[in-house]
């Protein structure tokens, strides 16, 4: 056969040295996870050790190297179908923070529910490297492989008590549910193929520019649907049902990193999808307006479902869980704002981040103070907290500030930040909305201070000591909430220029 | 290279009552093996698009592999419970989700019937496929070159699921995994 006939491009063979310099987060987290994956298998000590250390090392590793190409410019990869850009670069870091901060603060929780160890690190590992691989995918081939490497890995450890039936069911519920919704998202991206004749995000752009006049019903459609998946993925509230049950389900490590992680890398993906699509601009704009319409009755519907449930909730595990269905709200009613402001998407950027550092600190108490079976989490256990463990409560009160969005607190400049953006693309109905559900939801926050700070203690047991590493990720959290609430400007400027290189 | 309409129209409805089936049955064996015969629907439709080996690759992997697997596991495991049987659903459930689906199903009809225009077509024609050597070099060719990065993440997501379904099915081991040891 003659060369000519190759369908083979060479420039597809190789990789430069600044391609390869890009993928060396990916690389690292890659190599992380089988070496970790290795060292679980070791005979002569106890694995549960060196897993840990390589899996923090990794996450350490990888996150320097991606703190690094926040600055640099951005470079297509593989055929255009990746990009690595000062946003993937700004959310791999977080992915990579929070899968660290979660291994280390979940050590002393297997111990105690006297789970393996070793498998638990290497599939946060993984659900972090789908997490990097989702935000920076411009194909949605690649978006939905790693958007499966992700929820494989979450799925797994959800229903990792397996003694336990809550957790089994949970991560039953979590994998018919998610694979349904994969189904979705798979379904849609088939029609938009069909509607344009490419998965590439930059081509589909190309193809919507080419027809100003509107797109055909299928594409419609098919958008419709790519967007039905990813509101289930972060339960937002006609596809809600599901949440409660895994967040309580699932162990209290892993909850929190669903919430951050997960919620993060689905709103990432979203945040780049409708950039690249170019929502905001004058393209095809009776499908924005469909877009729009839908989500603003889904904004509307979370922030309000999720604050009036929370109110009634009596489990704090429960509790966050609605709550972290209200924060989908707020971050829904940024991403509505963002093509109109001058924010743009930096709002949500700065939310998720924010949401990120607060409630994964939130969860990292909670798996504190659980008590064998994740059990001993409702409100009446935290009855005078404040005198039994007064820096726990101290953090935990600090966190739930935040949440309610009160300064001087990171949650305040976040929630600021993103309702104005709503003002300024002219939402202003869905601000009213919005600061309204914000305060019904202090109630639910403040009563969980009440409880610590002005409730009489009830049953001295000698509280289980907290360990090095928790603690040390607890103050780390408690540190970040409040220097980005009082100085906020650094995180904005990062999320603004992670947001305009895309 | 154009569809046969009737062999299209027998191959579509067959798959289409199969997989009314699957979902219908209550004997999970006899789901299973009305799944094996949409895949081999699906591969008469793939043989009739010229794209023979898909077709062989769906029979082989699809209807072979995965397949035969699904139907060992549930006869070795659920030997016991033979059915998918809940019990009956509430009515007002039945009724909600049957016209869920009609009105899906109307949706997407209509969005059919009303696009005119489809996504260009790709640029590999007939003679084009055969003057690289036919299907299997064609698609190799493009799986490590063009679609390097997917093929390889496809990789990276069954060794995740491998590990998950250790983790999940290793037996658990309370001594060695302790605070203790």
């Amino acid at each position: 056969m003659e060369t000519a006939n190759h369908l083979i491009r060479p420039e597809f063979l190789s990789l430069g040295a600044d391609q390869i310099h890009a993928l060396m987060p990916y690389f690292v987290a890659f190599a992380g996870c089988l070496v970790t994956l290795l060292l679980s298998v070791i005979r002569s000590v106890n694995p549960k050790w060196p897993v840990l250390l390589g899996t923090v090392a990794t996450c350490v590793a990888a996150s320097v190297l991606s703190i690094e190409q926040i600055r640099e410019p951005s470079l297509s990869l593989f055929n255009g179908m990746m990009v690595s850009d000062s946003f993937s670069a700004f959310f791999n870091t977080v992915f990579l923070a929070t899968a660290g901060m979660t291994a280390l603060a979940s050590f002393r929780y297997l111990d105690r529910e006297r789970l393996q160890h070793t498998e638990y690190y290497v599939l946060l590992l993984f659900s972090a490297l789908g997490m990097m691989l989702m935000t920076s995918a411009l194909d949605l081939i690649v978006v939905f492989i790693a958007l499966e490497i992700m929820s494989l890995a979450v799925y797994v450890l959800v229903g990792f008590r397996r003694a336990d039936r809550r957790s089994n069911e949970a991560a039953m519920k979590y994998f018919i549910l998610g694979s349904a919704a994969s189904a979705v998202f798979l379904y849609g991206s088939a029609l938009l193929y069909g509607a344009t004749g490419s998965l590439n995000l930059r081509e589909i752009l190309a193809v919507l520019q080419s027809h100003p006049e509107g797109m055909s019903p299928i594409f419609t459609l098919g958008s419709w649907l790519v967007l039905l998946g990813f509101l289930f993925k972060v339960a937002s509230v006609p596809f809600h049902m599901w949440m409660p049950d895994v967040y309580e389900g699932a162990p209290v490590p892993v909850t929190g990193f669903m919430t951050t992680g997960l919620k993060a890398a689905a709103f990432a993906t979203l945040v780049r999808l409708f950039l690249a699509l170019g929502f905001g601009k004058a393209v095809a704009s009776t499908l924005q307006q469909h877009v729009h319409d839908i989500l603003w009755v889904v904004a509307v519907l979370t922030m309000l479902v999720g604050n009036v449930v929370a109110l009634t909730q009596t489990n704090l595990k429960r509790m966050l869980a609605y709550s972290s269905i209200a924060h989908t709200g707020y971050l829904l009613v940024g991403l509505l704002a963002g093509g109109g402001s001058d924010q743009g998407f930096s709002a949500v950027v700065m939310y998720l981040t924010v949401y990120a550092i607060m409630n994964l600190g939130a969860f990292v108490v909670l798996s504190v103070l659980a008590e064998q079976g994740d059990t001993g989490l409702n409100l009446h256990d935290l009855s005078g907290l404040a005198r039994r463990r007064p820096w726990i409560a101290f953090a935990l009160a600090v966190f739930l500030f935040s949440m309610a969005g009160i300064p001087p607190t990171a949650g305040f400049a976040a929630k600021y930040l993103v309702f104005y953006s709503a003002i300024q693309a002219g939402e202003i109905w869905l601000v009213v909305l919005g600061v309204l559900c914000s305060a019904i939801s202090v109630y639910y926050y403040l009563r969980v201070m009440v409880y610590m700070y002005m409730k009489e203690p009830v049953g001295s047991a000698a509280p289980s000591r907290v360990s090095f590493w928790a603690a040390s990720v607890v103050a780390a959290m408690v540190v970040l909430t409040l220097q980005v609430g009082i100085l906020p400007a650094r995180l904005v400027h990062a999320a603004k220029k992670a947001v305009t290189s895309l | 290279m154009d569809l046969n309409p009737i062999f299209f129209t027998a191959f579509a409805s067959l798959a289409i009552a199969f997989a009314l089936l699957v979902v219908l049955k209550k004997n999970p064996v006899a789901s299973a093996f009305s799944l094996v015969l949409v895949f081999f629907c699906f591969a008469a439709m793939y043989a009739m698009l010229d794209a023979h080996l898909l077709a062989a690759l769906q029979v082989l992997v699809y209807a072979g592999a995965i397949m035969v697997l699904f139907i060992f596991v549930i006869m070795l495991l659920a030997a016991d419970v033979p059915s998918f049987d809940l019990g009956r659903s509430h009515v007002g459930l039945r009724i909600g989700s049957g016209a869920v689906s009609l009105v899906l199903l109307g949706l997407f009809v209509w969005a059919f019937r009303h696009t005119e225009s489809f996504g260009a077509k790709g640029t590999l024609t007939a003679a084009k496929i055969e003057s690289v050597g036919g299907n299997t070099q064609a698609i190799s060719q493009l799986m490590f070159s063009d679609y390097l990065l997917p093929f390889e993440l496809t990789s990276v997501l069954l060794l995740a699921g491998i590990v998950g379904a250790v983790a999940i099915a290793k037996r658990q081991n309370p001594r060695k995994e302790g605070s203790g040891s």
